[in-house]
Parts: C-alpha cells; structure tokens; sequence
C-alpha cells in the first residue's frame, strides 16, 4: 500500500518495475548503510549518556583526605572534618568510611593483605545536596586550618577528562556517521543509474508518449523512497535487534566480571528511549537521502539524454 | 499542420541524412512515406516526432516552430502525436491494458476515467480478451495492433507509423491499414513510413518518396 502511495499506484498502475536486480542491490545496500548507522549512533549516544551518568555521579560526591599525622588523633580530626562539611552550603551529609572500607577499596590494587601495620590515610565521604551551591574553597580553607593533614578532593580533574574523552568518543562517532551517511548517497547515485540505465526503454518510451521529465523522475522517486524506507526499516530494526542481543549477552552468556563491568560502564547497553527516537529518525534521514539523491540522479539521467 | 521549409539533418558532423526538404501536410489527411532502405525515413519521423532537431531549415507543427523550442515543450508537444514503432515498444512488465493505457496514465487521468475507454479500443482492435496478458505472450500481430491502441488511445492529432505491417502476415497487415483509414476518416493525420508497393497501388495516398535524403516526388 506505501508503495502504491508513493509510485502513484493509485493513478492507475506502476509504470516503473517492482522488483529488479538493481532494486534489490539499492535495498540491501540502504539496508546495511542504515545498519552502520545505527549502530554508530547507538554508540555515540550510549558512551555520551554514560559519561553524563559518570560525571553527575562523581559530582554529586567529594572526598576528604585525611592522612596520619604522628601527634595528632586521627578520630578527632575525623569528627572535625564531618563537622566543618557538614556546615559547608550545598552538603546534605559527610561520614567516615570505616578502616574495613577504606581498605575495601585498596583491595583491587594491593590485594587480600593485611593493612593494619600500615598508616593508611582515612577518607571522609562529602554528600552534596546540590552540587552548584557547594562553597568547596571555604571548606578547602577551613579543613587546612583545622585538621592537618587534610586534603579536599573534588573529582575536578578526573570528570574534566572524563568530559574530555566522552566529548573525543562523540565527535569522532558523528564524523563517522557523516561519512557513512556521504557514502550512502554516492552509493545511491551509482545504484541510480545503474536503475535507470536498466530501465532506458521505460524511459525512452514515455518520453515518446509525451511524459515530462518532472512525471518520469516522481515515477522513478516514489520506487526510490519506497527502497529508502524498506531499507532504512530493515537497518534499524537490525540495529535494535543488535542492541538487544548485545543487552542479553552482557547480562546473561558474559562472566560475571566483566558483565559488571560493562554494566557498570553502559548501563543496559541500551540507548534508551531519546536513542531509540533517535535511530528512528536517522532510518527517516537515509529514506528521504536515498530518495533525494536518486531524484537529482534521475533529473540529471533525463536531462543528459535526447528526449 | 506540418511545414518542412528546406530542412536538413545530420548526425554529429556526418553527412546530411536529410537535405532540402520542404513540404506541407494539411490536417486529416493521409500520407505514405516511402524510398528504399536508407532513404532517410526513419530520420523523417524522429524530426515529425520531435526526438530530432533539425540542423538547418525550419519545422512548424500545430503552429509553432519547432526547431526553437524548449525542450520541456517538445515533450508537451508530444501528446498531440501517438507514434507506432516498427519493433512495437510494448512495455514487457505492463499488461495489454496498462500498456494501451499508458498515454492517458501519463496525462493524469484517474483509472476510473480511462478504464472504459481501453477497454473498448482493445475490443476494436480484437484484443479484447487479451487485455491481462503481458506482451511476451502475444503473437506478432496482436503486439502491432496493441501498439497501434496505444498510439491512438489519446485520440492524437497526428498518427506516425513506421513500417506498421513489416511483421505481419498479407492479411493482417491488410487489416491493420484499413484501422489506419478508418481513425483517418475520424479526423487524425496519418503517415505511414512503408515499402510494400501494394499498399501504395491500393490505397491511393499522396506520397513522400524519399531517396538518399531527398525528397523525390509529392504526389
């Protein structure tokens, strides 16, 4: 019914064949541009939602560094610290991570290793209600008059990098979609006029029966948008489909470590609803590309040859 | 309706295909064209059909001078003429009827409109019960008369036929040459590019004789 609509079935019949070599070549080649597409984009939106992810959580927290200090009680300094964050704008909360916690942490690095010979620093944990509030140079100054020893980390760097490295992550995927998407359209321009240098006769024929250029090429367009859009649709459904399996194998076939890590990096490994809207959009961009340029590819085919 | 003031064609820088032609031809009438193999015909109907420009001379069709034409308006001016060609030209993918209907379908006409129409002609030209069938299944004759339908389905102002009973037999090309007097005597200007001599001797039919490019008698 779509491609009654769009080749003017309606009118009465399809003057331009359904089904050709060149047809099937043209939609298997929408079909695995849209893919590439898709997937790049998934991506591109999977790794730029991610970093939003990281950031906001890392900027939602700031860490108090306390290191041993011989003359100076180290839970002393700890309730100090708690008290001067927790007067501190824009802080819901601060604790201490118990020395079971803290060595928790170092156990990726060092191992299973007994840490109580060692003088390890004690980290006090800053919850921010609200992170553009949060006055951290007063607390910077406070915590450097009242607890030697005590440094305030506030992740500035490692989320500057983190931005740094997602923002390279995403242009290069949109410079990549752009090339495949200019690839496309030159594809489409070579499996144009291989269409309609296979359909010379059709055309030579309503040329003598009085057709106008503008009437042949809205025949050839309508076929063209119809292989844009199937293609496209098979694409990105193909696209979706590997987004879902590759959901499924980071949940279900994958070890439990690295499923974790992958879950922790990218979530559902889905790109959510926005991306989904997002992949449907893009299948519409290769339909209207493929039959916009296959339109400037027919005008220039009949207007180069003799009517 | 036709008026060829020394008209000269040539391919490319070849020689002149045709040279100094100058005649007219008077709506509703009938004219064979004729000459030897090479004579030139073929060229002469691409001029009348306008897929040729001349090199030199002037052409007026239906009061305009061709030869000074946009191309947009030559193919405009194309729907005044309904064209049989020697190898017929049938669309392989279309049925009898789609291909018989193709004129008015490139005119905008709804189906509704032209349905009755087509089907009509084609019970005229004894194609009536053949009007689902693709053109790979007709015989040669069926395939001519198919094509003659779709030359006139538009009611033409102009029919152009070349060598319309080169593939048929005695008998059917004798047919197919009375459907041409009968649309002459309906008002549409005939000509018909042929060499069998017994047409000519029958059917007593001003001729355009053509002879390396020339036009050798206006009878």
């Amino acid at each position: 019914m779509l491609e009654g609509l769009l080749t003017g079935q309606s009118a009465g019949f399809q003057i331009v064949p359904e089904k050709s070599v060149a047809g099937r070549t043209l939609m298997m080649l929408v079909s695995i541009m849209t893919f590439l597409s898709c997937v790049t984009f998934g991506g591109v939106v999977l790794v730029q939602q991610s970093a939003v992810a990281w950031s906001a959580d890392v900027g939602r927290e700031v860490t108090i560094q306390i290191r041993p200090i011989e003359g100076q009680v180290m839970d002393s300094n700890l309730r100090v610290a708690i008290e001067l964050a927790e007067a501190t704008e824009g802080v819901s909360r601060a604790y201490a991570l118990s020395d079971e916690e803290g060595e928790a942490l170092l156990e990726p690095w060092l191992g299973e290793v007994d840490l109580s010979g060692l003088e390890v620093p004690r980290l006090v944990v800053v919850q921010l209600s609200d992170p553009a509030r949060a006055d951290f140079a007063t607390l910077a100054s406070h915590l450097a008059e009242a607890v030697p020893g005590a440094t305030l980390d506030t992740h500035a760097l490692w989320r500057q990098q983190i931005n740094a490295m997602a923002g390279t992550v995403v242009v290069a995927g949109l410079l990549v979609l752009a090339l495949i998407l200019i690839a496309t359209a030159l594809a489409v321009v070579f499996a144009t006029r291989g269409t309609m240098a296979s359909n010379r006769e059709i055309v030579d024929v309503l040329h003598f029966i009085g057709a106008s250029n503008r009437f042949i090429a809205a025949e050839f367009q309508g076929r063209f948008l119809s292989i844009g859009l199937k293609g496209g649709a098979i694409g990105g459904v193909g696209a979706i489909v590997f987004f879902l399996a590759a959901g499924f194998v980071t949940g279900t076939v994958l070890p439990d470590p690295s499923a974790t890590q992958l879950t922790i990096l990218f979530d559902r490994f889905l790109p959510g609803f926005g991306g989904l809207l997002g992949l449907v959009a893009l299948v519409l961009v290769i339909a209207v590309l493929t039959a916009a340029t296959s339109r400037l590819t027919v005008y220039r085919f009949l207007t180069r040859i003799a009517p | 309706m036709i008026e060829f003031d020394d008209v000269g064609l040539r391919y490319g820088y070849g020689p002149e295909i045709l040279r100094d032609l100058s005649f007219r031809i008077s709506p509703g009438s009938f004219h064979f064209l004729t000459g030897p193999s090479g004579a030139g015909k073929t060229s002469l109907l691409r001029l009348l059909l306008l897929s040729l420009k001349p090199s030199r001379g002037r052409i007026e069709m239906f009061g305009e001078n061709v030869s000074a034409l946009a191309r947009d308006r030559l193919l405009e001016m194309r729907r005044h003429i309904g064209i049989v060609f020697q190898d017929f030209r049938l669309l392989g993918h279309l049925t009898t009827f789609e291909n018989v209907a193709l004129p008015l379908r490139v005119r905008g006409q709804p189906l509704e409109e032209y349905r009755a129409n087509v089907a009509e002609l084609l019970e005229w030209v004894g194609l009536g019960d053949q009007m689902n069938v693709h053109p790979e299944l007709l015989s040669g004759g069926e395939k001519q008369r198919a094509a003659i339908a779709r030359a006139v389905i538009a009611k033409p102002d102009l029919l152009l036929a070349d060598e319309p009973t080169g593939n048929v037999d005695p008998e059917l090309s004798d047919r197919l040459l009375r459907l041409f007097v009968e649309l002459n005597r309906m008002g549409t200007t005939i000509i018909v590019a042929t060499h069998e001599l017994g047409f000519l001797k029958r059917f007593n039919f001003p001729r355009l004789s053509l002879n390396e490019g020339r036009l050798v008698s206006d009878a």
